[in-house]
């Protein structure tokens, strides 16, 4: 690209020299104001004389190496036995299973309105003994509800594909309906 | 003067543009801390601090007084480093 007007030969090199110095001086202030914006920074954040610990403080945070903690000392599963009530129904649950529970429990989550809708319609195909039965089945098989849902979960496989998609749920009905002997 | 000016303002127009002064400016950083400029200047800044107070000290402060020194501190194989970048980038673009 040519700027006729401005081409190097109608200047001469001290003139660029001072150009080429310009420029630098520019890049130079730049590089402290950047320090010193950094430098601002850590003193108002707390951090800037971090380096400055003496070396007593220093051993209260270093690294923990021992079995059973994590980097920082922390027992790190001790919550992995421990049991939790449910806030809804106020039973005792495994803290692992807890997740899963609270779905069913509360009614919200991507599987529990699919299975609301299939005990609806077994517990219209079944009779009423089975229904009694169907919490204590939560812990054991989270895909069960009851006990006359089972002759059905057999068919169920063949459908599984179709069960991601809460849309596909009434479409299930039906077919559940014309299965039903 | 005229034409001094506007080759200038062109030429910082250039270096925006084409990425140079970004990629000049990470070199002159590097540069600097690299040669130990930065942890100098530091120390510097801690005596400031330590004169202001924790507290109070402001962005001003710092500037006023460690900038001048800052620039009086940039080795000179750093400074040649740089100009000799900036020489060949005028070269290119100035003809």
């Amino acid at each position: 690209m040519k700027m006729e007007e401005l081409s190097v030969s109608s200047l001469d090199n001290s003139k660029l020299e001072a150009l080429a110095q310009d420029i630098l001086s520019d890049l130079v202030e730049d590089a402290c104001l950047g320090l010193c914006f950094e430098v601002h920074r850590a003193v108002k954040q707390g951090y800037f004389f971090l380096d400055d610990t003496d070396q007593e403080s220093m051993r209260d945070f270093e690294i923990v190496d021992q079995p059973g903690l994590d980097v920082f000392g922390q027992v790190y599963n001790q919550w992995k036995n421990k049991e939790c009530v449910c806030p809804n129904c106020s039973r005792s649950i495994a803290a692992s299973r807890f997740a899963p529970h609270l779905e069913k429990c509360l009614g919200m989550g991507r599987n529990s309105s699919r299975i609301a809708n299939r005990r609806i319609v077994t517990g219209n195909n079944t009779n009423n003994k089975s229904e009694s039965d169907q919490e204590d089945n939560d812990d054991v098989n989270d895909n069960d509800w009851s006990y006359g849902a089972e002759k059905k979960a057999k068919k169920r496989k063949s459908d599984k594909v179709l069960l991601f998609s809460p849309c596909i749920n009434v479409f299930i009905v039906f077919i559940y309906k014309t299965s039903a002997v | 003067m005229n034409k001094e000016a506007r080759l200038k303002a062109s030429i910082n127009q250039k270096l925006t543009e084409t990425g140079e002064r970004d990629r000049l400016k990470e070199l002159l950083r590097a540069k600097l801390t690299e040669c130990g400029w930065k942890d100098q200047m530091k120390a510097q800044c801690k005596e400031v601090i330590k004169e202001k107070g924790l507290e109070h000290v402001t962005v001003e402060d710092l500037v006023v007084e460690v900038t001048p020194k800052g620039r009086a501190l940039v080795p000179d194989s750093v400074k040649k480093e740089l100009l000799q970048r900036i020489r060949g980038f005028l070269s290119q673009h100035a003809s």
